[in-house]
């Protein structure tokens, strides 16, 4: 595809004081515009720095990210961003805090989305915010992102904090959001699960690195989960990840020929995709051929 | 789903710039409340110092000196309560600097770095300089307004009782001078800009309101000791008959002259109605004393010589404020990254 990526990262690296470590370091990716992105990885991969990153908050050490065409500065009014902790200012009320958002989004602001979207959840518009639940938060923090009607919604483990019912319903909403508008979503997660049904790209994060990128159904696609009598020679198919249990070999395979018809196959799931790369991190990165950057 | 697609009816809606000004207000309502009431109540305690209290105080040093001659009980109350407001409202005065460094450094930018809460403005429409620029020009403005004000009363409250009360503070009283002038508010804008400095810096409370104060006492301290050596100073050579060189002000140097016209220091004897203190002169060689000193004329030129160097320190200070700002949230790179 081409056309504007929603993102669009180049050698990306960035690393937090002079000493510290590379919270992330090579990333190099494209996503393109329209889609439901999933951005998962373990605990410390650097999913966060990514989003922050990408909504402008940090400056790259090194290499380069563009956001919508153009730098993550420029693009601040077409971008939403909802942080992991669901920044608000608690001595504001509800009300007063879609107030803040109407004022400093002169331009685009929906104010019927940002009432819908906390009525929804029968908040009193004049609780303060510091009464809320991490739940109730998150909805107000939503409520900001959705309003501003963005083109690109950064979400950093929007789910972590609303109960099974609500996460549903929040997912409904952004679904309707992406479906309506065109919106690409980008959203963090460390539970793969939860992100499965709904999004139609991945990005794994792993060790600061991009260990693959792609339309989840061609990722799917593209590796075949193999059993086969031990010792059976895997060559020349890469293999993500291999396991001997007994005189039985089992297997994540990236096919680059017709796989040998002796072998019982089977399609992975996303969760197995994943834990695979993520438990093997000398498998080598990929990514499917439009988004590579 | 692969479209992108900008919702049409918000095309014709590009007008206003945002309403950063609501906002902040209703941000920062309880802080506004609070310098509004201190000013206030500040404000009418000098008022109250400079009218009724140094009305009382002069009736008690007509009662005092009308009593000197014996014959009535003298009351002190009237001249021991202006002495006492006086002092309170000058310390009042002094202190704030501090209070809005000690603010500054703790709320306007640390608290919200800690909090998220400035990432979150700065994912609104409003780029993170333009953030950082309202936070510290509302309270600028405001700053400078209310502790104007508070000096400019002081030093009317001050006035008030020149050449009417014995008991009347100097002008060169260190804490008179500093409350009278506008060096004070300067340096309250220096503590206002260095807690905004000091919040980026650490991203933390705490650690920004340590470092906010530090470095307002710093320079509250250079000045200080710089003050008398920002003008040009006036010698006076007095007789030694007098027991202490002439002239008053605010002293640079003393000593005595010799009669080859060196300057040497004043041993401290007195006046050479003494016969010691002359064998002592005729010792040194000494003809006179001498004192370099800045007469009240200069009080003008030495406060603003003062609030100007503050006010270059505190621009300074802003722009090292703003660039830490633009390397932090990448404004300087990305636009390298743009020329690429």
């Amino acid at each position: 595809m081409t056309g504007t990526a929603a993102i669009e990262a180049a050698a990306l690296g960035k690393r937090f004081g002079r000493r510290g470590g590379w919270a992330l370091r090579d990333c190099a990716f494209r996503l393109p515009a329209g889609r439901v992105c999933a951005v998962v990885g373990p605990n410390g991969a650097g999913k966060s720095t990514l989003l922050a990153l990408a909504a402008g908050l940090l400056a790259p050490t090194e290499g380069a990210i563009s956001v919508l065409g153009t730098v993550p500065g420029a693009a601040r009014e077409r971008v939403a961003y909802v942080a992991q902790d669901k920044p608000l200012y608690p001595q504001l009320t509800v009300a007063e805090t879609l107030r803040m958002g109407a004022d400093l989004n002169t331009d685009r602001w929906d104010a019927s989305v940002a009432q819908r979207v906390v009525a929804d959840g029968d908040l009193n518009p004049k609780s303060r915010i510091r009464t809320l639940s991490g739940g109730q938060c998150t909805r107000v923090a939503l409520a900001l992102a959705l309003a501003k009607r963005p083109e690109l919604l950064l979400l950093d483990e929007p789910m972590a904090d609303l109960d099974p019912l609500a996460r549903h319903e929040m997912m409904g909403l952004l679904m309707a959001q992406a479906a309506e508008f065109g919106t690409t979503i980008v959203m963090s997660s460390h539970v793969v699960a939860e992100l499965e049904d709904s999004c139609d790209h991945l990005l794994l994060i792993g060790g600061g690195r991009v260990r693959l990128a792609g339309e989840i159904d061609e990722l799917l696609a593209a590796h075949v989960r193999v059993s086969a009598p031990a010792q059976t020679a895997l060559e020349p198919h890469p293999v993500v990840e291999s396991r001997t249990t007994g005189r039985q070999l089992s297997a994540l395979l990236r096919p680059s020929t017709p796989l040998d018809t002796d072998w019982h196959t089977s399609k992975p799931s996303l969760e197995e995709l994943v834990l695979s790369y993520l438990r093997n991190p000398e498998a080598s990165a990929i990514e499917t051929p439009e988004t590579a950057a | 789903m692969t479209a992108l697609a900008t919702p049409p009816a918000l095309t014709g809606r590009r007008t206003a710039a945002p309403h950063l000004l609501r906002w902040l207000v209703r941000l920062h309502r309880p802080a506004l409340l609070v310098w509004a009431g201190f000013v206030l109540v500040l404000g009418a305690l000098l008022i109250w110092v400079g009218g009724p209290l140094t009305d009382a105080a002069v009736e008690g040093w007509k009662h005092y000196h009308a009593c000197a001659a014996g014959g009535c009980v003298y009351d002190p109350s009237a001249v021991g309560r202006y002495k006492d407001w006086y002092t309170y409202t000058t310390i009042a005065v002094l202190a704030v600097p501090f209070l809005i460094a000690a603010w500054s450094g703790a709320t306007l930018t640390s608290r919200e770095l800690e909090n998220g809460t400035a990432q979150l403005a700065w994912t609104q429409s409003v780029s993170p300089a333009r953030w950082l620029a309202a936070k510290l020009a509302l309270p600028a403005v405001l700053v400078t307004v209310g502790s104007g004000l508070l000096v400019g009363l002081h030093h009317w409250a001050w006035s008030a009782g020149q050449g009417r009360l014995d008991s009347a503070k100097d002008w060169y009283d260190i804490g008179t001078y500093a409350a009278n002038g506008p060096a004070t508010a300067a340096m309250a804008l220096a503590g206002l800009v260095s807690g905004a400095f000091w919040g980026l810096f650490k991203r933390n409370s705490l650690a920004s309101l340590v470092g906010s104060l530090f470095s307002t006492a710093f320079l509250w301290s250079v000045m200080a000791i710089a003050t008398p050596h920002l003008w040009p100073t006036v010698t006076k050579l007095s007789s030694l008959k007098n027991t202490v060189p002439s002239g008053s002000g605010i002293v640079v140097d003393q000593g005595l002259v010799t009669s080859t016209g060196a300057h040497i220091a004043n041993p401290h004897c007195g006046s050479t109605d003494w016969a010691q203190c002359q064998t002592l002169y005729a010792k040194l060689d000494a003809v006179s004393y001498y004192n370099d000193y800045h007469p009240q004329s200069h009080y003008w030129p030495l406060q603003l010589t003062a609030t100007a160097i503050i006010l270059a320190v505190t621009a300074a200070l802003a722009v090292a404020t703003f660039r830490l700002l633009e390397r932090q949230t990448g404004t300087v790179n990305s636009r390298k990254a743009a020329a690429i």
